[in-house]
């Protein structure tokens, strides 16, 4: 849950030509490419109906362990449902929060943010002790918290992402565009008598969107792991939809007997948050042209 | 250390607990149903529930239950736990002292750990090392505590079980400890067996909370170590033909904490909000775990005890770290 | 490929272990002492007084309570009643009166002696509204004490069939007079002293509780001079626990691990059916439980001892009424057979079927019985196949008795009932009477039933009328029993452990091999 401290970053122009010199950008892009093809396709991809169940089926070893049942390549959870499956429709709901609660994090926080640097005055005041009442808060007994009110539920977990994260955007974004602000272009769009919404929306947004992108990669990342810890407190998706929080919770149960059955969704967790690590810190460093240089 | 910048801060911290409280208050009232609900006994009838509303206040509207609980927060009364049916402020305090020795051992860690793996990578710079330690480092900042924890638990306590992985101490060491710092106490009396069997429950939770942090930690040391390295002064001593572990760990290591100073206090109140899962999943008596707990019985007085008492901890850190980096920089204090 | 990264971790992680590899060596300084008994247990003790708040209501803790504090009346394991503090009870001719014998001999942990005074208080007390007794609806029915000798007689306000009963259940515990008052509420909570087996050595909230033997209890020294209980709420800590050595016996662990542990060397395992049921409540309030055809359909397709035998690994036994077959209005006779077919054919009458199902939620508990959360899903399953689509909702067990005590239960709703004292009024009653709060099930047919039950005095018309209001449910399908659970208990081989069927680990009924 990295903090990021960014300071500068280049406008629109030249932005492509630095991503295709960055490796991690492709890594990491490449892993999250993948994990998104599997979510999208996952009712072809998976081999059996995850909700699919089948008792006498208890808890088979995946295929390279003795005792295995043939056509379940990762073995079956203890009603007997494919492993496989469930982490490959884990990863659509892994993924649906993290864009989704990421987006809704990353709208409210650049809104507020933008708002706070470049109106300043009290609306930058009351932002600002906002921004410090929200980050005293614990981010993961807030989160416990607030799903507990909402109830558990897909609907509640992106609410709790969106309502605790904002301020990562925020503080960020509020401190570029005070930097936007003394800049050339903004006072002559204001020589030329354009709306400071317009402004604000139609010329200083498009030059704070690289590092809002890197904030959104990074935020993704944080949204993943917060839905698997509410899965595994046992508040996120209250259904026997497969998520992989609910099961590594589910795996933990029966940690002595089948092991795997926690370590194969915690390394699809794993690989999907360094994945957006890696593009997030690619991102970074081919968007700041301090460190290009 | 300057009063006025100190007092200066406490200050601004007043408005921001305030507003914790409220948020954290209107926030748990407009849960749907009753959290009176559970403590009615079977055959009770409505008059039984009315009476139980009355005695925890919750026939008021919001602002005037917010109204009181304030007034009473003022004087140190944080109301009565419902599932505890004890003081909160009480109840606090007495697991607090878990979570903070764990906090600290965790941080010692963490910054063990940080420091040696920046000044290996500082001082291999091109060569293999540094790359191992960028890899690890990256990696292991994307593993959040829980999972660390979790798999501690499963290759340490399960599969090659040689470290507890539930409770902070053995109860049938029977010793009074004068004090909730147990470790410390035991540390300070000298107590070595009692200490280690402490050191021995402590430290997986510890170490899972201490990971990310460390790498956190180590990465902007690193970078901030490569600076200064570049510095005019440890140039200087370069010339005068000291070693690079010397020029290292004597000249650049200060300067370099200053940044990393400023960095980390947000990283830190990260490890602190991690104990309500790890403390979770050790069994470990603290804040964190008492919290879950809390929600868990929806026991709104010892909720926003608890979230409080977080929020104070997050505060205090910051205002620690400012004050650090202001002694560590002087022409903070100056400006 | 992720198996091998995780594996790769995992050497790291073992890495990291090696550095506390020296502490290791520690753990045999402090192995079992013979006169110590450490168990792990699976809650936590949330507040001492055993007759006041939920803690008092709530049966998973009446071991620690037992362990401290005489009830009036005890039971053996199976249930039967036997003298706890109280001697002889009973009802005079025409039921207008009780009388009470008390225990000579019997000393608080104070040393001093107990007596009737307190026996009166502690019930006056337990009547009082205004001490937050959860009982007091019962204990209230009593009044007017007179106290001869160490004979207590009083009145009956109002008939309770089941006075006596309660005073072997929830809150029907003897609390000393003179040191509660002196102390007051704050103070005995601080310091709590009772008449039990063990007096309190040391209490650390969410850690452990140290107990010490009273060598003079009444009914004979305990065996174990320590007792410790280990707050240990995570199952799979549990399993570390025994399997470590660091404790000597716990309880509800996965069946799983149960059958593991239970033949290694130096463990030993023992099971007993406990008074504790699954169940589902049915919520009239939807209009889709107002059809009887849904209602007996979701029965019949459940396939309960499917349930047992896999998931539950054998530890169960499938219960077709609220009553378990230890209590006192079992009926085997009544039976709604798992019968797919049926069920299939029940929904077709109304209009049902895999192509057009019947929609309703589920709630249900997770990680709060064993395999709830797999239970409700593989019952789901058994729905789908015949016509039924479930959506499953969890809920904290805090939030279903909210939830219950609002009458705002979904369709259907998983709990587990408790009933230690094994009366149909404590189950059947309780749970389907409309009127009470703890019901969800209320229709005029059934509560003119069970209405007259609450005050009968004839034992066996009252059971025999439980008996017929449990037909009449099966009939209707108004609850859904699934099973009575089988408790685990795994403990060192060189320690007896005598289970107790009404869910007890009372380390008084332990004793060395």
């Amino acid at each position: 849950m990295a903090e990021l401290g960014i300071d500068r970053l280049p406008g629109r122009q030249g932005v492509w030509v630095a991503l295709c010199g960055n490796a991690r950008v492709w890594g990491g892009g490449g892993v999250v490419g993948l994990f998104a093809l599997i979510a999208l396709f996952a009712p072809v991809l998976a081999p059996q109906d995850p909700l699919w169940q089948d008792l006498m089926l208890y808890q088979m070893p995946p295929a390279w362990l003795p005792g295995s049942e043939p056509g379940y390549w990762l073995g079956t959870d203890s009603l007997g449902r494919d492993l496989l499956s469930r982490l490959i429709h884990g990863t659509q709901v892994a993924l649906i929060v993290a864009v989704v609660a990421a987006g809704a994090a990353g709208a409210l926080g650049v809104l507020l943010g933008l708002m706070a640097g470049y109106f300043g005055g009290w609306v930058d005041a009351l932002i600002s002790r906002l921004i410090d009442v929200w980050v005293a808060f614990p981010p993961v007994l807030l989160s416990i918290v607030l799903v507990a009110v909402l109830g558990a539920g897909l609907h509640s977990v992106i609410i709790a992402i969106a309502v605790i994260d904002w301020t990562r955007f925020a503080r960020v974004v509020r401190a570029e565009v005070l930097v936007q602000k003394e800049q050339d272009y903004v006072a002559s769009a204001v020589t030329i008598g354009l709306g400071r919404w317009r402004i604000l929306f139609g010329e200083v947004l498009p030059n704070v969107a690289p590092l809002v992108l890197v904030l959104f990669t990074m935020e993704m990342a944080i949204a993943v792991i917060v839905e698997t810890i509410l899965s595994f407190v046992g508040l996120s998706v209250a259904s026997d939809r497969p998520t992989w929080g609910g099961m590594i919770a589910e795996g933990r149960q029966v940690i002595y007997e089948a092991p795997w059955m926690m370590l194969m969704p915690i390394g699809c967790l794993i690989a999907l948050v360094l994945a957006l690590n890696a593009l997030g810190d690619g991102l970074k460093t081919a968007l700041d042209p301090v460190l290009r240089r | 250390m300057p009063i006025g910048f100190l007092v200066n801060r406490l200050v601004l911290a007043i408005p921001t607990l305030f507003g914790v409280s409220v948020v954290v208050f209107v926030l748990l009232r407009v849960v749907p149903g009753d959290p009176i609900a559970m403590m009615i006994p079977p055959g009770a009838g409505q008059e039984d529930i009315d009476r139980l509303r009355v005695l925890y206040g919750l026939d008021r509207s919001i602002p005037e239950q917010y109204g009181i609980w304030l007034g009473q927060a003022l004087t140190g009364d944080f109301g009565t736990s419902i599932s505890l049916r004890s003081d909160v402020l009480g109840l606090v305090l007495q697991r607090l002292p878990a979570t903070l020795e764990l906090a600290a051992l965790a941080l010692l860690i963490a910054g063990a750990l940080a420091t040696g793996l920046a000044v290996l990578g500082t001082a291999s710079r091109g060569r293999w090392p540094e790359a191992v330690v960028d890899g690890v480092t990256g990696t292991v900042q994307a593993i959040p505590d829980f999972v660390w924890g979790l798999l501690f638990i499963l290759a340490l306590g399960v599969l090659m079980p040689v470290l507890p992985i539930s409770g902070r101490f053995d109860p049938r060491i029977e010793i009074d400890f004068a004090t909730g710092f147990y470790l410390i106490e035991s540390l300070a009396r000298f107590d070595l067996d009692t200490a280690a069997m402490l050191l021995r429950h402590a430290i997986l939770p510890a170490v899972a909370l201490a990971l990310p942090l460390t790498a956190v930690l180590a990465r902007l040391l690193k970078s901030s170590l490569s600076e200064a390295m570049t510095q005019d002064y440890v140039q200087v001593a370069k010339v005068r033909g000291f070693g690079p572990g010397r020029l290292i760990v004597r000249e650049a290591m200060r300067n370099a904490l200053i940044p990393t100073v400023a960095l980390s206090s947000v990283q830190v109140t990260f490890l602190i909000g991690g104990t309500v899962l790890v403390e979770r999943i050790f069994s470990y008596p603290g804040i964190g775990n008492m919290a879950i707990g809390a929600v868990i019985n929806r026991d709104l007085p010892l909720i926003q005890g608890l979230v409080l008492t977080f929020a104070v901890l997050f505060i205090a850190i910051n205002l620690v770290a400012d004050l650090t980096y202001a002694a560590l920089n002087p022409r903070v204090r100056r400006g | 490929m992720m198996l091998s990264t995780s594996r790769r971790r995992l050497l790291r992680a073992g890495a990291l272990g090696g550095l506390a590899l020296p502490f290791a060596g520690l753990a045999s300084t402090v192995s079992a002492q013979g006169s110590t008994l450490t168990i792990a247990y699976n809650v936590d003790l949330p507040a001492f007084d055993p007759t006041v708040g939920a803690s008092a209501v709530n049966p998973t803790i009446q071991s620690l309570y037992k362990s401290v504090f005489d009830q009036y009346i005890d039971q053996n394991p199976d249930l039967s009643f036997k003298p706890g503090l109280l001697t002889g009870w009973g009802w005079n001719e025409d039921r207008t009166e009780i009388f009470l014998e008390v225990r000579e001999g019997a000393l608080w942990h104070t040393g001093e002696p107990v007596t009737p005074d307190d026996v009166v208080w502690s019930l006056e007390r337990a009547g009082d509204p205004d001490t937050g007794n959860p009982i007091q609806f019962v204990w209230s029915k009593v009044g007017n004490y007179r106290i001869d000798g160490n004979r207590i007689t009083a009145d009956v306000l109002a008939f309770e069939p089941t006075l006596f009963k309660w005073m072997a259940f929830l809150t029907g515990y003897v609390l000393p007079r003179r040191y509660f008052e002196e102390v007051g509420p704050d103070g005995f909570e601080a310091a709590p002293v009772g008449s039990g087996p063990y007096r309190v050595d040391a209490f650390e909230r969410n850690a452990f509780l140290r107990l010490k033997a009273v060598p003079d209890y009444w009914g004979g020294a305990p065996a174990y001079e320590t007792v410790i209980f280990k707050f240990v709420t995570d199952a799979v800590s549990r399993v570390a626990e025994i399997e470590s050595g660091a404790s000597d016996v716990t309880l509800e662990i996965p069946y799983d691990a149960f059958d593991r542990l239970k033949d290694r060397p130096g463990l030993a395992g023992v099971t007993t059916p406990v008074s504790d049921i699954a169940m589902i409540f049915l919520n009239d309030n939807d209009e889709i439980m107002q059809d009887r055809n849904v209602r007996l359909a979701a029965h019949h397709a459940i396939n309960k001892q499917a349930i047992v035998d896999r998931l539950l690994r054998g530890y169960g036994v499938p219960i077709d009424t609220l009553q378990a077959p230890e209590y006192a209005a079992f009926d085997p006779t009544i039976r709604v057979p798992y019968d797919p077919d049926r069920a299939a054919a029940l929904l077709a009458e109304s209009g049902y079927g895999r192509d057009n199902p019947a929609r309703f939620t589920i709630q249900t508990t997770r990680g709060f019985k064993p395999r709830d959360f797999e239970m409700i899903q593989a019952i789901v399953g058994m729905w789908r196949a015949v016509g039924i689509e479930a959506e499953i909702e969890v809920y904290e067990i805090a939030q279903h008795f909210e939830l219950r005590a609002r009458d705002a239960l979904a369709p259907a709703a998983f709990y587990n009932w408790g009933n230690s004292i094994g009366d149909p009024s404590t189950s059947t009653g309780f749970a389907m009477f409309g009127p009470s709060p703890h019901s969800t099930w209320d229709t005029d047919d059934l509560d003119a039933m069970i209405g007259p039950l609450w005050g009968e005095p004839d034992e066996a018309a009252r059971i025999a009328g439980y008996r017929a209001v449990d037909r009449y449910i099966a009939e209707q399908g108004y609850v859904i029993p699934l099973l009575q659970y089988v408790q685990p208990i795994v403990h060192r081989d060189d320690v007896v452990v005598t289970p107790h069927t009404a869910n007890f680990l009372l380390p008084q009924l332990m004793r060395p091999a």
